[in-house]
């Protein structure tokens, strides 16, 4: 095991995560990005690759927001790094909901909080696009990279294809290739 | 009200399709909470649904709301807690595996080959949003800002996040 196991606590974990939930307005990829900001970048308790390659198990495996916290925990202390990465990470949405649920159902009342949402909205859209832009400098090398790229952000955009089955696609592609490249050269 | 073991069995069956493809969520909520046990109307699921696209974290906790419906705050901490537990569970056993598959060179392979997909994957996701919530040029200048702000100082994204919430009170 490395030396990263002793240095991070739980409770370090658990606060850091619990603020990703607590400000992970927008869903899906841009609580992503916001993960990807701050434990890769600001904290480097992670690599980008690795990183990615959690999304990618995210992405297969249904709820990626909260599969990406999972993993990076369990990256960091193992099984209870990821159990306490994950209920970080659902604790302030559950709170805040199980709050309003209350208000809903007793007083039938919403709070006006789309007026909010038309700041956040627009700034994490710039946050994805700024993870997407750094993560294809490092990622993008050649045409045939750059073409895998353009060809999952078509067929999501414009083919409206679910992100699982096109990553589940280029994983066959790139195992394929893999293949190939082993057998002819 | 519905016990508690009976709920836990819901959205545990729900959280093994979930993890499936998360996209099937709503419609299945829909179908089971709304129509089959009816414990909620559609006007009040659909609440529910705007609710959690309101609320910071993922659209899921739309099941923390339906299980309050259902059997009040343990109902909705029940939930909330089944309908995650097997994508928890089953990215937990990966991860394990994570470090030895990456040893096996045509599974690394293959891994690395993946990584030019998701940055599409990402790319597709800011589009996909903005298409959806950039409706003027107040929202694009708001994104410019934020997008320079995130490439180009070090200030917390969270608190820029929050100063977006802000700013959006005040400017609406």
């Amino acid at each position: 095991m490395d030396t990263r196991e002793q240095t991070i606590s739980l409770t370090e974990i658990f606060l850091t995560f619990a603020r990703i939930g607590l400000t992970g307005f927008g869903g899906g990829m841009a609580i992503v990005a916001l993960v990807e900001r701050i434990c890769v970048r600001q904290k480097g308790w992670i690599t980008s690759e690795q990183f990615m390659h959690g999304l990618a198990f995210g992405q297969i495996l249904g709820p990626f927001s909260l599969n990406v916290c999972t993993f990076t925990g369990h990256h960091l202390r193992g099984i209870r790094g990821g159990i306490v990465a994950a209920i970080g990470f659902i604790l302030p949405s559950f709170l805040l909901v199980s709050l309003l649920s209350w208000l809903y159902f007793n007083y039938n009342e919403l709070p006006q909080l789309q007026a909010a949402l038309r700041g956040t909205n627009p700034v994490v859209i710039g946050l994805i696009v700024v993870v997407a832009i750094d993560m294809g400098r490092k990622q993008i090398r050649g045409a045939n990279s750059a073409l895998l790229a353009l060809a999952a952000f078509g067929a999501t955009v414009f083919l409206k294809l679910n992100a699982a089955w096109v990553l589940l696609a280029a994983a066959l592609w790139s195992l394929v290739a893999s293949i190939w490249r082993r057998r002819y050269s | 009200m519905v016990s508690l073991l009976a709920l836990a069995w819901i959205y545990f069956r729900i959280g093994l399709i979930f993890v499936g493809g998360g996209y099937v969520l709503i419609p299945l909520l829909n179908h089971i909470m709304v129509q089959q046990y009816k414990w909620l109307t559609l006007r009040e699921f659909l609440d529910g649904l705007a609710l959690s696209q309101l609320t910071p974290g993922p659209l899921a906790m739309l099941a923390t709301f339906t299980g309050y419906r259902a059997g009040g705050f343990p109902g909705g901490l029940v939930a909330t807690a089944f309908i995650f537990l097997p994508c928890v569970t089953l990215m937990l056993i990966v991860s394990r595996n994570y470090e030895r598959l990456k040893k096996i060179d045509l599974i690394n392979s293959t891994l690395e080959g993946v990584l030019p997909a998701i940055v599409g994957l990402v790319a597709a996701a800011a589009w996909n949003l903005g298409a959806s919530s950039l409706s003027g040029v107040r929202e694009l200048v708001i994104m410019a800002i934020g997008f320079a702000v995130f490439k180009w100082t070090k200030i917390s994204p969270m608190i820029v996040i929050i100063g977006a919430g802000l700013v959006g009170l005040l400017i609406n």
